[in-house]
């Protein structure tokens, strides 16, 4: 699976599962409970200060079987990734970059050579220093086809291995093949957290990183255990320790919630009749991750009638987005406007077209496409699929639009229905820089590319953009870049949902944006 | 009787068989193909072949299916294509903690039902009858996950008694998992024992009714020791298939159950397995499924004949 569904893909583990069960679960439970029928859904995530020590519960659903603490591999276990490790950089809470292991970086004038000077005094959980001899390895395992990193093929293009220098203890140069000023963004992905040198045979189950939590135990798809390092440049994280439980069904891991076997479930999006149930608890809560998740209904711009651009112009004039918000998420996020930069990031434009069903109707009768008959697929995957669906459905029938909604198999849907339908429902995690996001999904032939769009003049303007130094002049151009997919990609984007969190109402010190959470701040009250 | 035992071993023998190559057959007709699917979506077209390679899939699907069912008969079973395992061991270790369930719920909703079954049988049409035959029929009626929900809102979340979920993975002790086991077992064992109720009920009302009763009653025997020597063992008969039934489908029919309680058994595997596509395990798991359906039929078959001196004599009577 890809890295950009990653947590998704997990998902798929309960969704199968889940599907009826759930169902039947969340209607039993919000009966007992007598939850009304009105979202009742706290907005703030539980702040306050948590008192020093504890031991917190998480329950995450498991990658695989084949699971690898690797941070590089395709199959890592995610959740533990961001307490063993760090990264050279991370994306700070207002969506700038801010330092992590690299106190500090600079392009040359033209942005095509990276200096990176690494923090001092930094060790890894065996009592090695970090040296930037660790963070050119660990370019260099994720380039290694032997890896087989999802993140391989977004840096190399950019980067030769070979070419990597280390001038000093604590300088990393890295010489681009060609200038990009957004470099640095490429290294926020979770695949990019820094190893120790020559560690590639063992890193997979000895968890050795610079994170603010050293390894204890870990099996694959089972349980394991994190404990505080003392020694964290950062401070030591309030935590003394971290269990994982893997639990692959989702209403197992809100049982396990509600009856106080676990503090936490992590990187699961609750469907809303299980959130209200969880936050009628009163064991547990609801925290609300703001416009976590990106939802997309790809039209595939090689089949028919999508090959037209007024086709796809007029589906996207034809729905409201406010409408499939208030129906699909129950209000809990923000119209998307097709649009699929998320409102929290410092490069997003408001500029869009309105919903216009009487010109989708226009377009499609100039295209020779009056009464469009449509199937649309969706699958219990993800909860919101299908919701999202319907309301598209509802709202394009005003254009005269007639969608026919057809589920297909949950564990199948991303290698049977994704990229193979013309149209088709899925999501993505938001906290993707916006030109990782420009260059994964939307640039002609990249591996996610998922409605197959090809635009050669999209393509040279994001070019100009990596290449421009002046951040002024980028951030204009990478709007243009927005116009650009708005009016003419295949991506209907209706709406950036609130990821719902189920946690303990113990937890205290929460944080979480895109793929960043908090693991040194987090505790318990009482503990 | 011998032959009437060889015939049924020899049936049994034949089912199975079918049943390996029904298996087979049905899991080469899982959709999406196996080597994307095991990989994911990164795949490279190379791994993609190689694996297809190594799973065989250029061979024809006789040959592949003689080597599966010449090591299966060797317990070899091969290597997950996720874990790298042997699938034998694998399989043995979730088997074993389902076991553990399905003892426990043998054990309630065998002895349970049965007893309330003749209780309703003796009783019929009076109040414990229409008691006991209401809260079996609802039993029946409800699907497992929600018996499984209601009896987690219960004992785990309104009154903590037991745990909610297991939090263990498949190497779990006995002993971790004992508290574990009762909720998941009471929720089967409600499911189940609802249809043994009914017949056992059934049958007693038959059995009392029939003339060797009345003859036995009229001879001044006590109501319990007609009961217990004379219509017992005639009313167990036709119950002892549906609990032969019930066994098996406990050995493959415990998927949703253990899901909800996260109970690392061998529907809990079996899912993940065909979710992963990893088809040695699911192979396996459907054929030891097969096994324990054909032995608890066999079981039964020969338990009736220990128990009906006619079918015992049919053999040789025809």
């Amino acid at each position: 699976m890809p890295d950009i569904h990653h947590p998704g893909r997990r998902s798929v583990l309960a969704a199968a599962t889940a599907g009826a069960a759930s169902l039947g679960a969340s209607w039993l439970l919000t009966g007992c409970t007598g939850a009304s029928a009105a979202p009742v859904l706290p907005t703030d995530a539980k702040g306050g200060s948590p008192d020093r020590g504890g031991t917190l519960r998480i329950a995450r659903p498991p990658a695989s079987d084949a699971e690898t603490l690797d941070p590089a591999s395709a199959l890592s276990a995610y959740e533990y990734l961001g307490a063993l490790y760090n990264r050279l950089v991370r994306v700070g809470a207002n969506g700038d970059l801010v330092p992590d292991l690299a106190e500090s970086w600079e392009p040359d004038a033209k942005a095509r050579t990276w200096t990176f000077r690494l923090r001092a005094g930094v060790t890894f959980h065996n009592g090695r220093t970090l040296t930037s001899a660790d963070a050119a390895y660990t370019l260099r395992h994720i380039l290694d086809k032997a890896t087989a990193s999802p993140q391989a093929a977004v840096l190399a293009p950019l980067i030769d291995p070979g070419k990597l220098r280390t001038p000093d203890a604590r300088t990393l140069v890295v010489p681009l093949k060609t200038p990009n000023a957004e470099f640095p963004s490429l290294l926020t992905h979770y695949n990019c957290y820094v190893i120790p040198d020559g560690s590639a045979g063992g890193i997979g189950r000895t968890g050795i990183g610079t994170g603010p939590f050293k390894l204890e135990s870990f099996m694959p798809a089972g349980p394991g255990r994190i404990t505080a390092y003392e020694d964290h440049w950062g401070g030591r994280p309030v935590l003394d320790a971290i269990d994982f439980y893997s639990v692959a069904d989702m209403s197992a891991r809100s049982n396990a919630l509600l009856a106080g076997q676990v503090d936490l479930l992590s990187q699961t999006n609750l469907d809303f009749a299980t959130a209200r149930v969880v936050a009628a608890s009163d064991r547990a809560t609801i925290a609300r991750v703001e416009n976590a998740q990106w939802y997309v209904l790809p039209m595939l711009t090689t089949e028919k009638p999508f090959t037209d651009v007024r086709v796809r112009q007029a589906m996207k004039l034809a729905y409201d987005p406010e409408h499939v918000v208030k129906v699909a998420l129950q209000g809990a996020g923000t119209a998307g406007w097709d649009n699929p930069v998320p409102p929290s990031d410092p490069a997003h434009i408001t500029a869009h077209p309105k919903h216009d069903p009487e010109q989708a109707r226009h377009l499609l009768k100039k295209a020779g496409h009056e009464g469009l008959t449509l199937d649309l697929y969706t699958s219990s995957y993800d909860p919101v699929f299908t919701p999202m669906a319907l309301a598209y459905q509802d709202s394009a029938k005003r254009a005269g639009i007639r969608i026919r909604v057809k589920t297909a198999s949950a564990d199948s849907y991303y290698t049977q229905i994704w990229m193979k339908k013309p149209l088709m429902a899925t999501y993505w995690y938001t906290g993707r820089p916006v030109d990782q996001l420009f260059t994964q999904v939307f640039r002609s032939g990249s591996s996610y590319n998922e409605t197959a769009w090809s635009d050669k003049a999209f393509d040279a303007l994001l070019d100009r953009a990596r290449q421009e130094t002046d951040d002024e002049r980028r951030r204009e151009l990478y709007g243009e870049a927005q116009t650009f997919v708005v009016e003419k990609g295949g991506a209907m984007t209706p709406m950036f949902a609130d990821r719902l969190v189920g946690l303990s109402r113990k937890v205290r010190g929460y944080a979480e944006h895109g793929f960043e959470f908090d693991y040194l701040g987090i505790g318990l009250r009482g503990a | 009787m011998f032959s009437f035992i060889a015939r049924r071993a020899g049936a049994a023998i034949g089912t199975l068989f079918l049943s390996s190559v029904l298996v087979f057959l049905a899991v080469q007709a899982l959709p999406g193909d196996v080597a994307t699917q095991v990989l994911g979506r990164d795949a490279t077209p190379d791994a993609v072949s190689a694996l297809r390679e190594k799973l065989k899939l250029d061979q024809p699907a006789w040959e592949r299916y003689v080597d599966w069912i010449g090591g299966a008969l060797h317990g070899d079973f091969g290597l997950s294509l996720v874990s790298g395992k042997a699938v034998g061991g694998e399989v043995g270790l979730y088997l074993g903690n389902s076991a553990l369930i399905a003892l426990v719920t043998v054990l309630f909703a065998v002895t349970g039902s049965i007893v309330l079954g003749i209780l309703a049988g003796l009783y019929r049409d009076r109040w414990p009858d229409h008691l006991i035959s209401t809260v079996s029929l609802v039993g029946m009626s409800v699907p497992e996950f929600v018996v499984a929900t209601v009896l987690v809102l219960c004992f785990s979340v309104a009154l903590p008694w037991f745990p909610a979920v297991v939090l263990y993975g498949p190497e779990a002790s006995v002993g971790q998992l004992m508290p574990a086991v009762w909720l998941p077992a009471l929720a089967l064992a409600v499911v189940m024992a609802a249809y043994i109720v009914r017949m056992a009920r059934t049958s007693v009302i038959d059995v009392m009714a029939s003339e060797y009763v009345t003859t036995a009653r009229l001879k001044g025997l006590s109501t319990w020791r007609v009961v217990t020597r004379h219509a017992l063992p005639s009313a167990l008969l036709p119950t002892l298939h549906v609990i032969a039934l019930n066994v098996a489908w406990l050995a493959g029919g415990v998927a949703v159950v253990e899901n909800v309680f996260n109970y690392p058994g061998i529907g809990k595997l079996m899912l993940a397995s065909v979710q992963n596509r990893d088809l040695p395990v699911i192979q396996a798991i459907a054929l030891i499924s097969a096994v324990v359906y054909v032995v608890c039929n066999l079981a039964a078959d020969l338990g009736a004949m220990a128990l009906n001196p006619k079918l015992r004599t049919r053999g040789r009577t025809r």
